[in-house]
This record gives structure tokens, C-alpha cells and sequence, in this order.
């Protein structure tokens, strides 16, 4: 089992998420980077979407108390075991008693621990993935414990990925309500940056303003990745944890790897939007 | 009907008709049929007032091959008028204890609480979409002479089970929340059971008939939540 030490600052338990009850309201949730998340499995030949533990700008320190074997993938969060510095995307043993410490990230903003097996935590709605409305925990506490099933298999080939970077290129798709922009509106859209705000895993703010705020429309569906444009002319760019509906018109939408980009990146980042065709 | 793709596994199909039942019957047959002919194609299709948010499975048929099958849907065959409809009978205690907000929307349209409890009670509801919380039900519309705007300072905490007003929708909220709704009731009923794999027993395209119960009676049931009864229409 596992003994969570310190908390950090937003640690979940994430899988790919909750699929196929968004017709009554239940948000999808699941990894904000589907990309490091499923990585983090691989390398050590989990099933890429097993549940896994998401940190968020400061990482949690964690009590191992049986062997492991373990891995981190994401951004920099410097991790260390009992006070060693260990190294990121790759396959790292852990013996009882050993303490992982996942500090603070310098580049990037989540970071993911997967654990050869599985973790043993409640299955709801299909996923194991926190949900405050849903599952009984909305982050991992201090003192929290996890059971973990273990499953050794030999690694039949060494996993390849990518290596990890930060991207500021936003890739978007027109939404839906594209149409109601002025030309001026998107020359501003695709001609300058823009800074994040306030972000969760809900959804990303950004501080600039366009001219025209467009009105409200008859309340429709959304997805992680659309692009609101609220009638005040503030931009929400919606993330995992976001509702299933929306009355705000739909500018834009991103695609799956922009969306992965856009969980790395953290408040004052400058983004730019690049429309794909 | 207008198709549009919002990425490489996402489409919206939108009505431009005015929205009343006709509107919400046909939506719900165009569900029932698109998940029953492209089965496990469909990982989602998220009902709205003039919408279906339809999102794919990425192991099966590609977004082109749903919507030519969709587009394939022969629009006699969507019968709004022969398919069965559930009516819920959800009890509702309008007692002031319960109903911070009665006394106001009442004002508002100068009627008497009577009188915006009867009207309330006049009507079957739509559930037009849910959103905003899981099991967050929409309903419309309501009768003009109980319209009222949000609230301009949202409360911070409203009772599970609370019945709001807002413009021309009423709603149930399923769990305690903050919210702007004017809040004129409240139910015993268990609106969200995440024991069941079906959690609510209510989807968009059914209608809500709410029915007055006393105070004590909302307080007997609380202890002891029934499953809300249904009609067919």
C-alpha cells in the first residue's frame, strides 16, 4: 500500500474517464494529458488507460509500503526517492519503505505516477476518475492510503514516446457559433496572444478580451475543448471537469492534442491560436 | 436539420424549429433511433432544446459513415406521436419554509402564492436537457405568468431536491449546490442514485408532472425516499 504523506496541491486518481452518461449531466473527467497519462502506463506496461495518480503544480510526497514499480512522466516536477533525485519516463523500482517526493514543477503543470497493477479505488459510473458530484473523494487528503494490486509483467519490447515539451501553439477547429465573430474579432483571434487566468481542471480563463461579446445562445451541447465567448467578451476555453451544456457561444474547438498542451501550461502562460482547416 | 463537426470524433445535428413539445418528441426520437442503428458507434449523444451533441466511439465507423447513416433516417419513420413518453409524478412541498424565493416571483407578477403554486402545478414539463450538475434537470416551459429573471446574487447554498424558476424553465436541483434559480419548493425524491447504472431514472425527452404534497408528508418521505411513479402517454 501506499501512505500519502503530503497531499500537494490538487492530487487525483485519474483513468480516461467517464463515458456515456453526459446525457445526464455527468462530465467526462479522466487525465487532463491523455498523452503523458497513457505514457506514464506504457513505459511500464500497464494497459495505457489504467487509473493513475495526477499532480498539479506541487506534487505530493508518498510512503511506499510494499515494493513497487513505478513511473513519472509529464512535466518537471523533480522527483526524488528518499532525498535521490530519480529520473522521469522511465521504469523505477521502489522498495518498502521508501518515500517519493514529487516537488514542484519547473516546466509544466501536471505530472503522472503510474503504478505497475492497479490501483484499488472505487469504480463509478464506469471510471475511476475524482468527480466531486460523483465519486466519494474530490482530491487525494494527507494520511489517505491506497491500496495497489500488483502485476509483474515482463516488459516484452521497451516502449518509445516523445519527448516531453511545452506548446504554446493552440490548435482549433471553428465551434459552432464561429460565424457570429467579426472580421475584426478574429483577426484579434489568431493575431495575438493570449494569457491564462484563473484554470482548473474544469476550464482555462484567458485575461484578454475580444471586441464583440456576442449574445447568449439557447443552451447546447459542449465538450472538453470548446471555446466560449461570454457576452462580456471573456474567453473559457473548457477542460476535462466540464458541464455536458453551455449557453455561451461555441468560437472555437480544440483537438486532443492541444488539449493535452493546454493542461501543461499554467496562469500568465501566453498562448496563441492556430485554426486548423 | 444541420450537421456540424466540432473535431474528429464530435458532430452537432440543430433544429431551427420554435421550440415546444413537437420540437423536444422529434429531438428524442432522433436519439432513440441514431443509438439504436449505430449501436456501439456512439460513445455519447447529449440531448439539448434544439440539439444532439453526438460523440463517437473511435474503434468503430468514422464520423463520415454516422452521419451519412443519420442522414439516412427516413423522417416519417421518426413518429413522434406513437412512441411512448414517461410522465413522472414528482411531489413537491411548496410550504415557505421550503420556498425561499415563492413570495417574491409571486410579487413580481402580482398574484398570490396560491395562485403561482397552481399555475405551477397546471402544466407537464418537458425535461429539456440536463446539465450543470449531474442529474441537473431543465423543464419547460413554464406559464408567463410565473416568468422571473435568475437572481442577481446567486445563493450559495441550495437544498438538494430545491425546485427553481427562471424565465420560462422550472428545475430540480439534484444535490446541494449554489444557484441562481428562484427557489419556490422542494421534493423528497432521490433525484441522482449513483448505486444504480442508470442513476437517474429521468433523461431528457421525458416530462415531469409535479403533484403538491404537505409539509409533513415531505418530511415522512425524506425518511424513506420512494421511487417517483410514471405514466405512459
Amino acid at each position: 500500500m501506499i501512505k500519502v504523506i503530503s497531499k500537494g496541491l490538487y492530487t487525483t486518481i485519474q483513468d480516461k474517464g467517464r463515458f456515456g452518461y453526459r446525457n445526464i449531466g455527468v462530465p467526462s473527467s479522466g487525465y487532463m494529458d491523455s498523452e503523458s497519462a497513457e505514457t506514464a502506463n506504457l513505459i511500464i506496461n500497464n494497459p495505457k488507460d489504467n487509473p493513475l495518480i495526477e499532480a498539479t503544480l506541487i506534487g505530493p510526497t508518498l510512503e511506499f509500503k510494499k515494493s513497487a514499480v513505478i513511473c513519472i512522466t509529464g512535466g518537471e516536477f523533480s522527483p526524488t526517492l528518499n532525498d535521490i533525485k530519480i529520473s522521469s519516463y522511465s521504469a523505477i523500482e521502489v522498495n518498502k519503505g521508501d518515500i517519493l517526493k514529487i516537488n514542484n514543477s519547473s516546466i509544466g503543470s501536471r505530472c503522472y505516477i503510474s503504478i505497475q497493477g492497479t490501483i484499488i479505488s472505487d469504480t463509478i459510473l464506469g471510471s475511476k476518475s475524482f468527480y466531486h458530484q460523483i465519486t466519494n473523494s474530490n482530491i487525494i487528503e494527507d494520511g489517505d492510503i491506497f491500496l495497489f494490486k500488483k502485476n509483474i509483467r515482463t516488459p516484452e519490447q521497451k516502449y518509445t514516446h516523445k519527448k516531453f515539451e511545452l506548446n504554446k501553439t493552440i490548435n482549433v477547429f471553428r465551434g459552432p457559433e464561429f460565424k457570429c465573430l467579426s472580421n475584426e474579432s478574429i483577426k484579434t483571434l489568431f493575431n495575438e496572444e493570449f494569457s491564462i487566468g484563473i484554470n482548473n481542471r474544469m476550464a482555462y480563463n484567458l485575461l484578454e478580451k475580444i471586441q464583440d461579446g456576442v449574445n447568449s445562445i439557447i443552451s447546447s451541447g459542449v465538450i472538453p475543448g470548446t471555446v466560449q465567448l461570454t457576452p462580456s467578451g471573456n474567453i473559457i476555453i473548457l477542460h476535462r471537469d466540464s458541464q455536458t451544456t453551455g449557453g455561451y457561444p461555441r468560437i472555437l474547438q480544440l483537438n486532443e492534442k492541444s488539449l493535452n498542451d493546454l493542461a501543461q501550461l499554467r496562469t500568465g502562460d501566453n498562448i496563441r491560436f492556430k485554426l486548423l482547416n | 436539420m444541420q450537421f456540424f463537426n466540432l473535431n474528429e470524433n464530435t458532430f452537432l445535428i440543430t433544429w431551427n424549429q420554435n421550440l415546444d413539445s413537437n420540437l423536444t418528441n422529434l429531438l428524442t426520437s432522433y436519439r432513440n433511433m441514431i443509438m439504436s442503428i449505430c449501436g456501439d458507434d456512439i460513445q455519447d449523444c447529449v440531448q439539448s432544446i434544439k440539439s444532439l451533441l453526438v460523440i463517437i466511439n473511435n474503434n468503430g465507423s468514422s464520423i463520415k459513415e454516422i452521419i451519412e447513416k443519420i442522414k439516412m433516417i427516413d423522417p416519417k419513420k421518426i413518429n413522434i406521436k406513437n412512441k411512448k413518453i414517461k410522465v413522472w409524478k414528482i411531489p413537491v412541498c411548496y410550504d415557505l419554509e421550503f420556498a425561499p424565493d415563492i413570495k417574491a416571483v409571486s410579487d413580481l407578477n402580482n398574484i398570490s402564492i396560491q395562485d403561482l403554486i397552481e399555475i405551477h402545478l397546471s402544466k407537464t414539463y418537458d425535461v429539456l436537457s440536463m446539465g450543470f450538475l449531474p442529474g441537473f434537470m431543465y423543464l419547460g416551459k413554464t406559464d408567463n405568468r410565473i416568468h422571473c429573471e435568475r437572481k442577481v446574487k446567486p445563493s450559495l447554498k441550495i437544498k438538494k431536491g430545491s425546485i427553481g424558476l427562471a424565465l420560462n424553465q422550472t428545475c430540480i436541483y439534484p444535490t446541494e449546490s449554489p444557484g441562481g434559480w428562484n427557489i419556490i419548493g422542494i421534493t423528497p425524491i432521490e433525484l441522482f442514485n449513483l448505486q444504480s447504472n442508470s442513476p437517474c431514472f429521468s433523461k431528457p425527452g421525458d416530462k415531469i408532472q409535479f403533484v403538491e404534497i404537505s409539509k409533513s408528508e415531505y418530511v415522512s418521505s425524506l425518511k424513506n425516499p420512494d421511487k417517483p411513479d410514471f405514466i405512459e402517454l
